[in-house]
């Protein structure tokens, strides 16, 4: 007997998204999925970058007012994750960003002035944005993004949501980072391809996941060629100029969020460097490094 | 030693794992649940040998169980239990020597007893970060009894939710008011009170095990006789204790899961016991539950315990011969059948239960004759909306 | 604080005398599911409780007691 689960497709959080239930009730399914989906809105509407009613906007246009803008204790737990990938990463995991990323124009592939990012280099840094008393405080022109964050916490939140409902087997998937509740009825594991780089119809590798989560960071489709090198979209805080190192790399940890932190910086760091820290850091792996080589480890991750 | 990279992921982690989303707190119920169960138990007659003359048969008992879990705001549940129970036959009256001398156990009267109990209680539960507290008021009323109770109780996690404790109190006021009271020459309205305390600690051990340890105290006082037996004299206080442990623990390739309970008393009317109890839940499939259980008790006998009655001795001097008091030992197995279909689940069990004084892990000076052989068949149906 | 949880920790283990494991919330699969509960069905062990009390001498166990009944 090997049931087939209820799917449930969705967009949110600009991507395409899908949550898989084994339940034997339909409705049932498809109330919890209602639930699930709920979430996950939540969560959008609270930190989107891109509606001007979202709390994150709040926060950022907050920037500069020295009374700060108070902040419930999730925007808080965010912040402080978002703070200890900062530091581990020293620097490079960082969500003030947001000034270098409107100084590079990836669609017209043109490089900025070294002037124009250093000046946009002033306003980045997470050191400077204090966060105490459930107040934030951002200094003038700065702002933050959970973008490389919220995405995941939001698949571990409604998978956690969905284990709270009872559920034994099921998947989230929001845009390719995935949580997963156990493994597929008979203990048989998810398994989840990973996208090449080059082709998104190309499957480079896959990875089996038993409860936990799995999350992708990559220049999928977004980079630009400028003087023999490769740039991909994700940009290095500490240098102003895109990441050249790794082209796509995949995690699998216990926590989706988790595995999308360890992905961040991973992309983040020089292409020799990130292939230690990978193979140290004990997690399941799969990368594509600047030679389009796939490598990996544990890639039957046995979470 | 760990390098960089994995205290990295440690620390990454640990604000990961603080996130309001994904820290699991104690949750309240977020569906309702309705829970219906019918309860035939019946004991086996006496045989003529055992009860020469008068009433053979004893109780058959028709128990009707609800329950109704529901949760209340975003923080609470309530619970709701309501009980019926109707229940005739004969039951223990005194005892005396047959013509062989021989202890023989005489049960009430002809027309034997019927009775009826209802009870209704009402819980809540409130649900914070790190635990919950509930409370519970209930009622419940026989021909011949009332009981109004309460329950308060708490429980705390810690380490991580690793370890929880809880505590709680109860109290319970009876009334004692026997059917028949001026024609047999018993007592008419006598009362009686329960005060109960426990604590509890229980702790994952591992990813498939953990296991709790409970210690509880009940001090009782007032009325402790058995009114319907002709002599019958206990003390008019009672303290006792008793240490629970249970140990559960999954067993992934056979995709089922062992209970282990053990239990030891003691009171101050003299009796200790031992309850241990194992049961085995094995799933099959999605869908269907067996679960085969087995339990063994056994206990000494009360200080005063006499199985044949001395109706010479002066009546301040302490007797009983209730067969509860005696040293016994019981078997009992069962067998539960549960089939899961999502929002309904139904749930068939079936028990024999055998007490004997050849049971006994305890030495028994005097065996009682009135000990209990019983089934017990029950149907239950839980439906979650 | 997480000295003192590890202490605790520490303490009620080797009370049990048995060596406990950091069980992550994400690891509690097995430990979650319905019948591995303490109680695994409510109107059965209450069923189970009010016979025992009944026919037996002892009671009490791992929470507070109900009311009491003319069954004993």
């Amino acid at each position: 007997m090997s049931p087939e689960p209820k799917r449930f497709s969705f967009k949110a959080m600009g991507s395409f998204c899908e949550i898989q239930l084994f339940d034997e009730s339909p409705v049932r399914a498809k109330n919890i999925a209602k639930q699930l989906i709920d979430e996950v809105a939540r969560l959008e509407k609270k930190y989107s970058r891109f509606r001007e009613d979202s709390l994150l906007s709040r926060i950022n246009s907050s920037a500069g007012n020295k009374a700060g803008l108070a902040i419930d204790e999730e925007t808080q737990s965010l912040f402080n994750h978002a703070l200890n990938c900062f530091e581990q990463s020293d620097g490079l995991f960082d969500i003030t960003s947001g000034a270098l990323n409107q100084l590079w124009d990836f669609k017209k592939a043109l490089v900025p002035s070294q002037e124009k990012i250093d000046a946009a280099r002033a306003h980045v840094g997470l050191h400077k944005v204090s966060c105490q008393d459930s107040h934030i405080r951002l200094p003038r022109y700065m702002q933050i993004d959970f973008g490389g964050i919220v995405k995941e916490y939001a698949a571990d939140s409604a998978a956690s949501l969905a284990r709270s409902l009872d559920v034994e087997h099921g998947l989230v998937n929001l845009g390719g980072d995935f949580s997963v509740i156990g493994a597929q009825p008979e203990n048989t594991p998810w398994t989840i391809g990973i996208s090449s780089p080059e082709s998104k119809n190309d499957i480079m590798a896959k990875i089996d996941l038993i409860n936990g989560g799995l999350a992708s960071s990559g220049d999928y489709e977004r980079f630009f060629m400028h003087e023999g090198h490769r740039y991909s979209h994700i940009l290095n805080p500490l240098t102003g100029w895109p990441a050249s190192g790794l082209r796509a790399v995949s995690i699998a940890a216990n926590l989706c969020s988790v595995a999308g932190s360890v992905a961040t910086i991973a992309m983040l760091k020089e292409e020799v460097e990130a292939k230690i820290w990978l193979k140290d850091s004990g997690l399941g792996h799969v990368y594509m490094d600047s030679q389009g080589i796939v490598a990996g480890a544990d890639l039957k991750n046995k979470n | 030693m760990k390098n960089n990279a994995s205290l990295n992921i440690i620390a990454l982690s640990s604000t990961a794992l603080a996130l309001p989303g994904i820290a699991l707190a104690d949750a309240p119920p977020t569906q309702s649940t309705i829970s219906y169960k019918l309860s035939n138990y019946q004991e086996d007659d006496l045989s003529r040998s055992e009860a020469p003359l008068g009433e053979l048969d004893r109780y058959d008992i028709d128990v009707h169980q609800f329950q109704l879990v529901s949760p209340l705001g975003r923080n609470m549940s309530l619970h709701v239990d309501a009980n019926y129970e109707s229940l005739s036959g004969a039951s223990p009256w005194f005892t005396s020597r047959s013509l062989d001398g021989e202890p023989v156990v005489n049960l009430s009267g002809p027309s034997g007893i019927n009775d009826r109990r209802t009870e209704l209680s009402v819980g809540s539960r409130y649900y914070l970060e790190n635990g919950s507290f509930a409370g519970n008021i209930g009622y419940s009323e026989e021909n011949d009894y009332r009981a109004s109770y309460f329950s308060l109780n708490g429980e705390r996690h810690y380490n991580n939710d690793l370890t929880t404790v809880s505590a709680g109190l109860s109290y319970s006021s009876d009334e004692i008011f026997p059917t028949d009271a001026e024609l047999f020459n018993r007592v008419q309205d006598e009362d009686k009170q329960s005060t109960s305390l426990f604590i509890s600690v229980s702790q994952i051990i591992n990813q498939l095990s953990s296991f709790q340890s409970a210690l509880s105290f009940t001090e009782q006082s007032g009325f402790l006789n058995d009114p319907y037996k002709l002599r019958d004299i206990r003390p008019d206080d009672k303290t006792q204790i008793a240490w629970s442990n249970s140990y559960r623990r999954f067993f992934v390739s056979a995709n089922a899961a062992l209970h282990v309970n053990y239990r030891y008393y003691h009171d101050d009317f003299g009796i200790s016991s031992h309850t241990s109890d194992l049961s085995w839940h094995q799933n099959l499939g999605r869908t269907f539950q067996l679960v085969p259980q087995l339990r063994y008790y056994s206990q000494s006998a009360a200080d005063f315990f006499t199985n044949v009655d001395d109706f010479l001795s002066p009546l301040s001097e302490y007797q009983s011969s209730d067969y509860r008091l005696s040293a016994f030992g019981a078997v009992s197995g069962g067998f539960s059948v549960i089939a899961d279909m999502g929002s309904w689940k139904a749930t068939l069990t079936a028990e024999r239960y055998l007490a004997n004084d050849k049971y006994s892990a305890y030495e028994v000076s005097e065996p009682s004759t009135a000990l209990v052989k019983y089934n017990r068949l029950s149907l239950g149906i839980d439906f979650k909306f | 604080m997480r000295q003192l949880r590890n202490t605790l920790l520490l303490s009620i283990c080797s009370l049990l005398l048995i060596s406990c494991a950091d069980v992550r919330a994400w690891e509690r699969g097995y430990l979650a599911r319905e019948e591995m509960a303490w109680d695994t069905d409510a109107l059965e062990s209450a069923l189970n409780d009010h016979i025992f009390f009944s026919k037996e001498a002892s009671s009490g166990g791992n929470s507070a007691a109900g009311g009491g009944c003319g069954c004993n």
